[in-house]
């Protein structure tokens, strides 16, 4: 049960795409016995050994060596820089050219090993061991993974850059959505603010005038209230059907029971009617005002309805009592308002937390949010939802394998915290690394160690 | 891994509820019946007195009764107590033998157990035929003696009243040895009938109840070991290498020392609790006369006390002790058996170590590639972490010779078997490894699964090859792969058809190039009591296992070592790892300490503990390295990598529930060390296996206590932070975080030469050494010539045709000498000669190499085009520019070189260049 795990997920969406040449180095034009296991690089170094008679300085300049203590199969330097074709120093590297494919640096403990580590053979050289030239072999079915591998990276360019494309404009449409969003959230809240005070006034006159307001629950059922009242209520009304999520739409009603007590406050005279009024008009000249950018219904409404009703309420403070159709009224706008007004909150806070998250340098992520990977291992279901968590699961037990925290190594890898508890142990968690490819899938998942 | 994984946990909670070291999970002395009536004794207690001594099939026999009228005999309890019979034997070299048992001939009501297949057959034929009896009156009053010789310069001796036997120089007056039963502790319950039908013979601990059907039958007496400052052995204990007193004036209330083979969770590291293995054989030393040994050869649990000074002080005028010899005396106890007894005459310590491993065998020479390094951890997962682990280890240049795979590679915990899914191509996962020269090693645990679709069960439940619980039934345990039943190791059939299942058709999957670990051999039973089996189960031939509990994981070890000689027809040495252990183990494999903790203190005590093994002839040792359970911090790994690379035994091993650790983990600098440290074996591993060869052949360990080399250097005697390997190299450990300093004693009157710099110290000083994080304290002895090879590999493999390094450090008469011992790393063929063994000596300016081995009778050869690339003179001046090789006559160059390739730094040292002798040839070399 470790929780480290390494998922690597095969992305598209390449960030570098390194395209080393084939054939780097044509063959050297000083083939010598003694130059065995000199890198290109350093022809140059050795030629000075050759062309002097006397001794040079080892590369990291501690000795010397001259040279006929080249490639003599005893170490002189401490780096290696007099043996490089031989095994005798434990520091030193072997070059081997190896045509037709990608020369290798070796250890130097790899020389006259009896294991053919170069594909041109060149490192086993003493006779014990024949190492056959699979060069050409090799390197041809590495160009061809290589041309594969770049037609890959080219597909993969383009889906990225797709995707960063359409990433730029969702982001945009969201962040327009979301400021537009805000500004209807403000006036909304207006609305509301407004309409809490209207309930109070207007059950304040019910009071006052001995009216029982239509659907004022009972005081010892306040705890109960719920649909089987509001209902019906709601069935007159004919936007009823505009609001499109019911759920949503309990929460004002509940909160608007919630409010009812609060007449108490009114009755111990906390509130003065000459504050509301100033509050009132205050409001007033901004709702107005708005109409040019809203098409909204609780907008037209309001002119058309609610101002006659405000106005008759507070014109008449202290002199007519309230309509009782008026009142369920404005009930009913307040239900609805806040309802529209949680939902826009809850989709506000939802755009903020998205647009919040880090899509990479070019966003090039952002198509991965809300979505998750899965990956089987045998009998377990890894899942990993980037920017939120990720599981493992058997038949239906899950296990948390961490929270999703950020990304890493230049967006190379992303790390999952804080899962759960390994008994005995820490937390699990998970990182996930990202490689190029064509399609969005894991690949690979991978334990290290139980509990790490 | 979600569910698999929860099954393990679920075991390890199980586990955890059941061994975590809890001293109340184990019998102490006082909850052990024998052993709290053992301890109570008073000396001089016993009242045997020898009669009816003679000279018998060249043996000096004796009956030991009750002496008569004896009022105070209050143990027979009105009884009338059978004779025992008490028979001597000498053998070559030294060894007396002392044998007390029941009457045969009296019929007893079953014969007591004697450990079969311990003592090696070449010892038998040793036996000296006694002739004759020499009776002498002592004038000290102590009675008559019948003494017999036993080698040169020493004599056998019964006391007849009290009975006593001692080892004595030769001569009336010469001066006693080693003696039993001189305290008069000697107590022999002898088998008999319940006293009356409701006697109640049962032992109950905690929920488990042992029937004990024969009854009382334990053995104790005394034995005590003259002229001795310290005495050492009777392994395994986490503890000192000195024993430390259990009883006695002044000495903290302790548990005697235990030898019971258990499976213990967590052991502590510091107590005389037994762990997984025992020997019961004790060394002693003394700067006076030398060491001595005594061994007893008995299966059933024993408890050792050693008692401090003056312990019997109240009873000196009954017991008629020497009074002008240092003396240090010791109890022994046990629960069954018989008495069969060795005698050790030393003097030196390396002859007693020479003189115990005739009679038990000498220790196996391994094959080259497991004196390297080698890499586990439960688990390596899959064939891909397999892959994935070999090559970081090429990606670093860093060698390893063996992969391991715990017991999650099994489907199910059937051994022989592997999973599946995880290790879906066993074979070509070896074939892999084996390719670059490397080996892996599985493991192999005698619980077999109670499954019927098992094959490996379902012929031992047929075949009746299981260890039966008292009522006769298969003993059915738990332990990993749950309910579990266990083979009886002890029917040579058995151990027989075990072998077989290792050859390559029974044990699908494997190849030449795989190994085998024995692990939870003591046998570990979950459920059992003590974690281990019931003492009231029963083994062929009716044997309890009380009476053979401790040589039941040394079957289990020669059964399976004898399974890879078997798959190998004869020609491919085993390598079998076990936890348990007994006297023999040596001759089938290594093993190790167990499970140990990722604590400085562990790493401490793993000397200690290394020490002891080798001192009991298991040579082939090792702690696990970085600590069995926990997380080391990463100075802790890398310390215990610099240590661990001079354990005989070198295997860093790791708990599921730890953090990854492999070398590579933990920075940079932190690879560089642990790369350094692995190389440092490597380097020496001409060294190492030269050694190797000579605890072969004279039982002498690899890793051994300095008072070993040094006998006479008191300030030796009590050391087990430092330790010599061979004869010409001091390692000490640093024990401690963040050592900026370590004061290192460097016994004897030559010089100790840094292995790192080449500086050289004084002999007989203690040395405040300045302490880095690159290596331990290690030193050359001066005086001698280790031999190593510089250049390193993916593994020893890899190695064979590599050049050689001698490294010469020279004492002050500018004198030096030095071994080789190479073979083909691998086959029996160096039993027939097929061997290079050369002797290197410096003197007068010149090297000579000179042919060890016998140049006749080699029915095969060994040839190795192998020479010498390098050799460093440490400690001569004025210095010379060059040196003339014969034959030859050619002159090569001496020049200033690193003493470490790797390094480059710290001083220059004399360096002769490619001189290019062939290693198997006669040469000289003279400076000039």
């Amino acid at each position: 049960m470790s929780n480290i795990r390494l998922l690597k997920v095969l992305f598209f969406g390449c960030i570098i795409v390194l395209i080393d040449g084939i054939n780097r180095s044509a063959a050297s034009p000083f083939i010598k016995d003694s130059f065995l296991g000199i890198s290109p690089e350093d022809e140059d170094y050795y030629k000075g050994l050759l062309s002097s008679s006397s001794a040079i300085k080892c590369k990291d300049g501690t000795k010397k060596f001259n040279k006929s203590q080249l490639n003599d199969d005893f170490c002189d330097c401490p780096d290696g820089s007099d043996e490089p074709g031989t095994s005798a120093c434990p520091n030193g590297k072997f070059y081997c050219k190896n045509a037709g494919h990608i020369p290798v640096l070796l250890y130097s403990s790899r020389v006259n090993d009896g294991i053919c580590d170069c594909c041109d053979g060149s490192d086993e050289y003493d006779g014990k061991t024949k190492c056959p030239n699979t060069c050409w072999e090799a390197g041809k079915a590495a160009r061809e993974k290589l041309r594969k591998k770049i037609a890959t990276y080219q597909e993969g360019v383009i889906i990225r850059r797709q995707e960063i494309e359409r990433a730029k404009v969702s982001i945009t449409k969201e962040e327009g959505e979301l400021s537009k969003l805000k500004d209807e959230e403000k006036i909304l809240k207006g609305l509301v603010e407004k309409l809490i005070k209207m309930i109070s006034v207007i059950l304040f006159h019910m009071t006052q005038f001995g009216i029982t307001p239509v659907d004022e629950p009972p005081q010892d059922s306040v705890e109960h209230h719920d649909k089987s009242i509001n209902e019906p209520e709601l069935k007159d009304h004919s936007v009823k059907d505009e609001i499109p999520d019911k759920g949503n739409a309990e929460q004002p009603g509940k909160d608007l029971h919630c409010l009812i007590p609060s007449k108490a406050g009114l009755d111990t005279g906390e509130i003065s009617d000459s504050n509301l009024l100033r509050n009132l008009s205050v409001f007033d000249p901004k709702w107005t005002d708005c109409n040019g950018t809203s098409s909204s219904w609780w907008r037209i409404r309001y002119r058309k309805q609610l101002k006659s009703i405000f106005e008759a309420i507070f014109v008449n403070v202290f002199q007519a009592p309230v309509n009782i159709s008026d009142a369920a009224y404005v009930r009913k706008e307040y239900d609805e308002s806040s309802a529209k007004l949680s939902k826009i909150q809850s989709r506000i806070s939802k755009l903020t937390k998205k647009l919040k998250q880090d899509f990479g340098p070019e966003k090039e992520f952002y198509s991965f949010y809300g979505q998750c990977f899965e990956g089987k291992e045998n009998k377990y279901v890894y899942k990993v939802c980037p920017y939120e968590k990720a599981t493992q699961e058997e038949g239906y037990s899950t296990t948390r394998l961490g929270s999703w925290e950020k990304f890493e190594d230049s967006y190379r890898t992303m790390q999952f915290l804080n899962g759960d508890k390994c008994w005995n142990g820490p937390d699990r968690s998970l990182k996930v690394k990202l490689r190029c490819g064509l399609k969005n899938e894991v690949t690979d998942v991978d334990e290290p160690s139980r509990c790490e | 891994m979600g569910k698999p994984l929860c099954t393990i946990l679920f075991l390890l909670l199980f586990i955890n509820c059941c061994f975590s070291w809890k001293k109340d999970e184990f019998r102490d002395c006082n909850q052990t019946p024998f052993c709290k009536r053992a301890r109570s004794r008073k000396p001089g207690a016993c009242s045997l007195i020898a009669t009816d001594v003679s000279v018998s099939d060249g043996d000096l026999v004796a009956k030991l009764v009750p002496k008569e009228n004896n009022q105070e005999n209050s143990e027979n309890q009105g009884k009338p107590i059978k004779p025992l019979i008490l028979r001597i034997s000498a053998y070559q070299d030294g060894v007396m033998r002392v044998k007390i048992d029941e009457d045969q001939s009296l019929g007893p009501r079953k014969k007591r157990f004697e450990v079969p297949d311990v003592i090696v057959a070449e010892f038998l034929e040793k036996k000296l035929w006694l002739q004759r009896l020499k009776e002498e009156k002592n004038e000290d009053g102590s009675g008559i003696l019948s003494v017999v010789y036993l080698s040169d310069g020493f004599e056998g001796v019964i006391r007849h009243d009290p009975f006593e036997v001692f080892v004595r120089e030769s001569g009336k007056k010469g001066k006693k040895v080693l003696s039993l039963n001189s305290n008069g502790l000697f107590d022999f319950e002898q088998l008999r009938d319940k006293k009356e039908e409701n006697e109640d013979w049962e032992e109950r601990f905690r929920s488990h109840t042992d029937s004990r059907p024969y009854g009382p039958q334990s053995i104790s007496f005394d034995v005590s070991f003259y002229d001795a400052d310290f005495v050492y052995g009777i392994p395994e204990h986490a503890t000192s290498l000195a024993l430390k007193p259990t009883k006695g004036p002044g000495v903290e209330d302790s548990e005697p020392y235990r030898l019971f083979n258990l499976d213990v969770f967590e052991y502590i590291d510091d107590s005389p609790f037994g762990l997984y293995g025992t020997v019961p054989f004790m060394i002693s030393h003394g700067k006076s006369r030398g060491s001595s040994g005594f061994f007893w050869l008995n299966a059933a649990e024993m408890q050792i006390d050693v008692l401090g000074p003056g312990w019997n002080d109240e009873f000196s005028s009954v017991l008629m002790l020497p009074s002008d010899q240092k003396r240090i005396d010791t109890l022994w106890m046990s629960e069954a058996g018989v008495v069969d007894a060795f005698f050790f005459v030393g003097p030196g310590p390396k002859d007693v170590v020479r003189q115990y491993t005739s009679v038990t065998g000498a220790p196996a020479l391994p094959q080259l590639f497991a004196v390297a390094y080698h890499q586990c951890r439960w688990n390596y997962r899959d064939e891909e972490d397999v892959y994935s682990v070999d090559a970081k280890f090429d990606e670093h240049d860093i060698p390893y010779d063996v992969l391991w795979l715990d017991i999650e590679h099994t489907d199910g915990k059937r051994y022989f078997t592997w999973d599946k899914l995880l290790f879906p191509n066993p074979e070509e996962m070896q074939k892999k490894l084996a390719a670059k020269g490397r080996h892996m090693v599985t493991i192999v645990d005698p619980h077999i699964k109670r499954d019927d679709s098992y094959f490996i069960h379902k012929e031992a439940s047929q075949k009746g090859y299981y260890v039966k619980d008292a009522t006769g039934k298969d003993f059915d345990g738990w332990c990993w792969p749950g309910s579990s039943s266990y083979l009886d190791m002890v029917n040579p059939e058995i151990r027989s058809w075990w072998a077989d299942k290792f050859s390559y058709e029974n044990y699908v999957g494997s190849t030449p190039s795989l190994y085998i670990w024995n692990d939870m051999n003591e046998p570990s039973v979950f459920n059992g009591p003590e974690v281990t089996m019931p003492r009231d189960a029963l083994h062929y031939g009716n044997v309890e296992h009380r009476e053979l509990h401790n040589a039941y994981g040394y079957y289990f070890h020669m059964a399976t070592a004898d399974g890879l000689v078997k798959r190998g027809d004869g020609k491919d040495r085993p390598f079998v790892l076990s936890r348990a252990f007994f006297p023999g183990s040596q001759r089938y494999g290594a093993v190790w300490t167990g499970d140990n903790t990722a604590e400085w203190e562990h790493l401490r005590v793993s000397v200690p503990m290394i020490l002891t093994l080798g001192l009991t002839g298991i040579s082939f040792s090792g702690a696990d390295v970085g600590g069995f359970f926990g997380n080391p911090d990463t100075e802790l790994l890398v310390r215990w990598y610099q240590l661990g690379a001079y354990y005989p035994f070198f295997r860093a091993h790791a708990h599921h529930d730890t953090k990854r650790r492999e070398p590579w983990l933990f920075g940079e600098r932190n690879t560089e060390l642990i790369k350094e440290a692995i190389h440092v074996r490597y380097m020496l591993l001409p060294y190492f296996y030269t050694l190797f060869r000579e605890a072969n052949a004279s039982g002498v360990p690899v890793a051994r206590p300095l008072w070993m080399e040094f006998p006479t250097d008191e300030k030796t005697f009590s050391n087990d932070e430092a330790f010599m390997v061979g004869n010409s190299l001091l390692v000490q450990g640093i024990y401690t975080q963040r050592a900026k300093h370590a004061s290192v004693y460097l016994p004897g009157d030559q010089s100790w030469y840094d292995m790192k710099t080449g500086t050289a110290y004084k002999g007989g000083a203690t040395h405040k050494l300045d302490v880095s994080d690159d290596t331990i304290p290690a030193f050359q002895r001066a005086g001698t010539i280790i031999p190593r090879k510089d250049r390193f590999r993916r593994s020893s493999t890899q190695m064979e045709n590599d050049p050689y390094t001698l490294v010469i450090a020279l004492n002050s008469s500018k004198a030096a000498e030095g071994e080789l011992y190479v073979d083909d790393g691998k086959s029996f063929e160096f039993q027939k000669g097929a061997y290079i063994h050369r002797r290197f000596t410096f003197s007068n300016g010149r090297l000579t190499s000179s042919n060890l081995a016998p140049l006749t009778a080699a029915h095969s050869k060994f040839a190795s085009d192998c020479t010498v690339e390098r050799i460093i003179l440490l400690g001569l001046s004025p210095e010379p520019k060059t040196a003339s090789v014969e034959p030859g006559n050619e002159t090569v160059d001496i020049e200033l070189g690193p003493l470490v390739l790797r390094e480059g730094k710290g001083r220059s040292v004399l360096t002769i260049r490619k001189p290019n002798v062939r290693i198997a040839e006669d040469w000289t070399i003279k400076v000039l």
